[in-house]
């Protein structure tokens, strides 16, 4: 079975801008499960609300497409009810980070087993380019017209932190290491969150001079540091510059986990 | 063989092909078709290490164009073999 399997064909050419970086990550999500070899009834793509939420209406699999910020409640609920489900949860930056910031700690806490991928462009797209809580120091959006003034989330770090089995984050350039990544995540058992970096040309990137879609994916590239490398600056005393993100693998560890079939 | 396919109907030219292939086969399209898109053309496509090498090695080989294509344009499809080139020497 291969990834075209996957696509709900006539559903397809889907809604994205051109340039979206969501649908590479959709890519990469398909071809993770469907090395893995599951079954097309026996998974579930649950989303919330967003431009990256929209992902599981592109796929054959059942779906949940659910309230705001609630993805990963109704996905505890369904892991709960049937644990012999693999499930996999897109949602965004605003959609987990800001309205779904709760239930992503304590579903960390609880370390159930979910996947979750975040799909990180910056900002809320869907509804026309707002600042979320992931927008970048001084990066300007439609609410922060002079640069946002406040100081972003770190997802990934905040997932470490409250107990996550497995953490990663990658960007929508680094396709290869991201499948893999996506792999990893998937066949572990607990709850593993996998952060995409992703470009969004229509919204963010021509407000901050990436115009064109060729300039943001050279951004990811050029500014991503690797976690290994990262550690290494730190041994130094080196800092990260405002523009630079770590990427990479944050965390993989076996913490007793929630609703595994046994 | 393998043939380097690009569906019209889906691709929304971003160009992001054109960046990713490590033999540069994708050229930015100089041309807009029936939905004013640009497409990007095909430069010389037997050189796609996929198409040469997949059914010797039976795996996907690079297959990076393919999978960072956000619209999911890009595809392989089977194809006869490449037929060799007459090359003239001109003294």
């Amino acid at each position: 079975m291969t990834r075209d399997d996957w696509y709900r064909h006539d559903r397809l050419p889907h809604i994205y801008c051109s340039g979206c970086g969501n649908g590479s990550i959709i890519n990469c999500v398909l071809e993770a499960v469907s090395d893995i070899g599951w079954n097309i009834d026996e998974t579930v793509f649950i989303s919330g609300i967003g431009c990256s939420s929209r992902a599981p209406g592109y796929i054959q699999t059942d779906s949940l497409h659910t309230t705001h910020g609630r993805a990963i409640a109704f996905a505890t609920g369904v892991k709960l009810a049937n644990p012999d489900l693999h499930i996999v949860i897109f949602t965004g930056d605003g959609d987990l980070g800001a309205i779904g910031g709760n239930h992503f700690i304590h579903a960390c806490r609880r370390n159930i087993d979910l996947t979750v991928i975040c799909i990180n462009n910056y900002i809320y797209g869907m509804t026309g380019g707002q600042g979320s809580p992931l927008t970048p120091y001084g990066k300007k959006s439609t609410t922060t017209p002079y640069g946002a003034c406040e100081m972003p989330f770190d997802l990934c770090n905040l997932a470490v932190a409250a107990g996550a089995n497995y953490v990663s984050r990658w960007t929508s350039y680094h396709v290869t290491e991201l499948t893999k990544a996506v792999t990893a995540g998937l066949l572990t058992e607990g709850f593993s969150f996998i952060e995409v970096i992703s470009q969004c040309p229509t919204s963010y990137g021509r407000r901050n001079s990436l115009r064109e879609v060729s300039d943001q994916i050279l951004y990811l590239k050029n500014n991503a540091v690797l976690h290994q490398r990262w550690k290494r600056m730190q041994e130094k005393g080196e800092d990260l510059s405002s523009d630079q993100f770590v990427v990479g693998e944050f965390i993989r560890q076996s913490r007793p986990s929630m609703g595994v079939s046994r | 063989m393998m043939k380097l396919f690009i569906d019209e109907t889906r691709c929304k030219g971003c160009n992001i092909c054109t960046m990713v292939c490590p033999y540069s086969i994708f050229t930015p399209g100089d041309t807009p078709n029936r939905r004013g898109i640009y497409v990007p053309v095909l430069d010389r496509p037997e050189r796609c290490t996929n198409c040469r090498l997949t059914y010797l090695y039976g795996r996907q080989l690079c297959g990076v164009c393919s999978m960072i294509c956000p619209d999911q344009a890009i595809s392989w499809i089977a194809d006869e073999p490449y037929s060799a080139r007459c090359v003239v020497i001109e003294y």
